[in-house]
């Protein structure tokens, strides 16, 4: 690709330019930070009057974004997609790449039978156009594929230096056709507690995650663009985004990453440890790091993301920096660490995204046989739900978040689906997990039906 | 060169231990899972046999005898441990308030050294085997580490590997200089 325009603009042109992109192109998009909030945190605390200073923000609360046009190629990914043909498709060093990887792709490397399903395993994707930018300095670039449709350039070229002609349309609630379905009851959510935590007890498992499906059947067709933008400019958090993938229009609003390789140089930031609050207090940020069942939580699934980026990293290169660090997303304070590595010369990002997926943080420890045992206590299928949407700007440079916090409406069914999990260990509460997981579920609930 | 065989239960530690274990060695270990330790060559082309923890029991993991009676150095990491304490007669039961992720205190009684290490363990060694010595127990008494009197097996139920234990390398060191391969 070439860049065919790079041009300043005002940060606050770049939401409606965002919804124009998605409503007359379809656009995918990956975002982080928006305008004029990247310095702020009066929304991540929902209204409460915090101080900034106090508020721990997303370390990596960067402000770019980027979203792709009119696809060129698309390749669909199967258990049986050969890794050669994955890195062949995201080899051109000028060419990004937008894909996911599902969780049920993770579940068939490890031999486990995914329930049927109709969510693809994972997408790659490049496009015919791709704009970047900041959303704090207000830069844009629009880069072209040799390819790309002269029209689609000369449009997005003026679109670009004119500003969108439309202010976005402003997100209003849905209507359902019939009641919110949830996979798993209180009672019997906390009864998964309870097994979960007989399986600690026998040695099975150290820690594992279990999640709970929300399916709302709609009237009518939602508008995902508004429902999008509008969490992204309300709740903000460092991994949005936008996938419009045949009649499945995805809705990421993940706060983690799963990994970040640039040449060579491997982060992964697992989170575990969570706090929700209504009114925000400083000292709530000790409540939570001196917890040593939340600590703990937070140890293992440092343990375990050592072990899986350790299979693709040099002998001596890894190490954990900033453990129990903490930041606020969705009226809840995540506890996170940093763990570091050097990528093997032998071994690319592609390898090291698929042989650590699924991240850590959203199946627990060990994690074959906590995998199987979540496949038994879970009913529902999670589909995308806990996989991976990233980004290759070239072969060298990949970024990856776990999709949680993470919804989607279904064209076919007319359902809008999304998930919440929480991690459970063997002095977990089974009230407080599921209290806690109704409380990431939340975000989706209130924007949806209010 | 020492030739390391690490044997893998199933676990999500294990690429831990093949870091630790060439930071004490300098050698790379070779990792098999556990399920094609039968078919490897015998422990007797090996200096070191390492056998990961790993969840569950050790009576889930039958494969391991022939490479405990072959007389060569074995290292048992937490269910490694375990196993070995099971092959020579000693019980594994579940610990009532097990510890998982969390850091505590060994005092080594074959090392004039006290050790902050990581703990993972639903079970533990609640009697142990025949010939076989403690040689490390947290200060409420549990066992942490042990050695045959007269055989070359090691084991730690703590894991020297995690991020957890402060002196990892150390741990595997003493452990080698134990089994007289260092």
């Amino acid at each position: 690709m070439r860049c065919v325009l790079c041009i300043s603009c005002d940060p606050r042109c770049i939401p409606p330019l965002l919804d124009f992109l998605a409503r007359r192109h379809h656009a995918d998009m990956l975002l982080s930070a928006p305008p004029a909030r990247a310095e702020s945190c009066a929304d991540v605390c929902a209204g409460s009057p915090a101080p900034r200073q106090d508020v721990p923000l997303h370390p990596m609360h960067e402000s770019e974004f980027m979203a792709g046009i009119e696809p060129v190629e698309s390749l669909h990914i199967t258990a049986a997609t050969p890794r050669e043909h994955m890195q062949r498709f995201c080899s051109n060093r000028h060419t990004p790449v937008i894909g996911y990887l599902s969780y049920t792709y993770g579940m068939e490397q490890y031999g486990i039978a995914a329930r049927e399903h109709s969510f693809p395993a994972g997408l790659l994707r490049r496009y015919q156009c791709v704009v970047t930018g900041c959303t704090r300095t207000g830069r844009l670039r629009l880069l072209a594929d040799r390819h790309a449709d002269s029209g689609l350039v000369d449009s997005l070229c003026r679109l670009l230096q004119a500003g969108s002609p439309e202010p976005p349309r402003p997100h209003t609630p849905v209507t359902a056709a019939g009641p919110l379905r949830q996979s798993l009851t209180r009672e019997e959510y906390q009864e998964g507690v309870r097994q979960t935590q007989r399986h600690i007890a026998a040695g099975d498992t150290y820690q594992l995650n279990l999640s709970i499906r929300f399916d709302l059947p709609l009237a009518t067709p939602p508008d995902t663009t508004a429902l999008f933008l509008h969490l992204w400019l309300n709740r903000p958090a460092p991994f949005y985004a936008l996938l419009h993938d045949g009649p499945l229009t995805i809705v990421s609003t993940s706060p983690e990453r799963y990994l970040r390789i640039s040449r060579g140089t491997v982060l992964t930031q697992p989170i575990k440890g969570t706090l929700a609050f209504d009114t925000w207090q400083p000292q709530l940020v000790h409540t939570l790091t001196s917890s040593s069942k939340e600590r703990a939580e937070l140890s293992m699934i440092v343990d375990l993301l050592r072990n899986d980026i350790s299979t693709r990293c040099r002998f001596g290169s890894v190490r954990v920096t900033d453990h129990c660090s903490t930041f606020v997303v969705d009226r809840l304070i995540q506890m996170y660490s940093n763990v570091h590595g050097i990528l093997r010369p032998d071994s690319t990002p592609l390898d090291l995204l698929l042989d650590a997926f699924p991240g850590g943080s959203v199946t627990g420890c060990p994690k074959l046989r906590t995998m199987q045992i979540i496949d038994r206590l879970e009913p529902h299928c999670r589909d995308l739900y806990c996989g991976s949407i990233f980004c290759f700007n070239g072969p060298d440079h990949l970024d990856a978040s776990v999709a949680i916090r993470t919804g989607w409406h279904d064209a076919r069914t007319g359902v809008f689906s999304w998930f919440a999990g929480s991690g459970l260990v063997t002095d977990s509460v089974p009230e407080n997990e599921y209290a806690e997981t109704m409380a990431k579920a939340r975000k989706f609930q209130e924007a949806l039906c209010p | 060169m020492l030739r390391i065989l690490l044997s893998d239960n199933d676990d999500s530690f294990t690429m831990n231990l093949a870091h630790l274990l060439h930071a004490a060695t300098g050698s790379t270990p070779q990792v098999v899972n556990h399920t094609a330790l039968a078919a490897r060559a015998p422990a007797a082309e090996q200096d070191l046999v390492v056998i990961s923890p790993g969840p569950g029991h050790p009576d889930e993991y039958p494969c391991y005898g022939p490479v405990l009676q072959s007389g060569r150095p074995v290292l048992g990491i937490c269910l490694g441990m375990q196993i070995i304490n099971c092959h020579f007669g000693g019980t594994v039961k579940a610990l009532a308030g097990c510890v998982h992720g969390k850091s505590d205190t060994v005092v080594m009684t074959d090392a004039d050294k006290t050790l902050t290490v990581g703990r993972y363990h639903s079970l533990h060694c609640a009697t142990t085997g025949a010939e076989l010595q403690v040689t490390g127990r947290t200060p409420r008494g549990l066992v942490m580490a042990l050695r045959h009197n007269s055989l070359p097996l090691y084991g730690y139920q703590f894991h020297p590997e995690s991020f957890l234990t402060a002196e990892g390398v150390w741990c595997i060191r003493h452990a080698l200089r134990s089994l007289h391969i260092l």
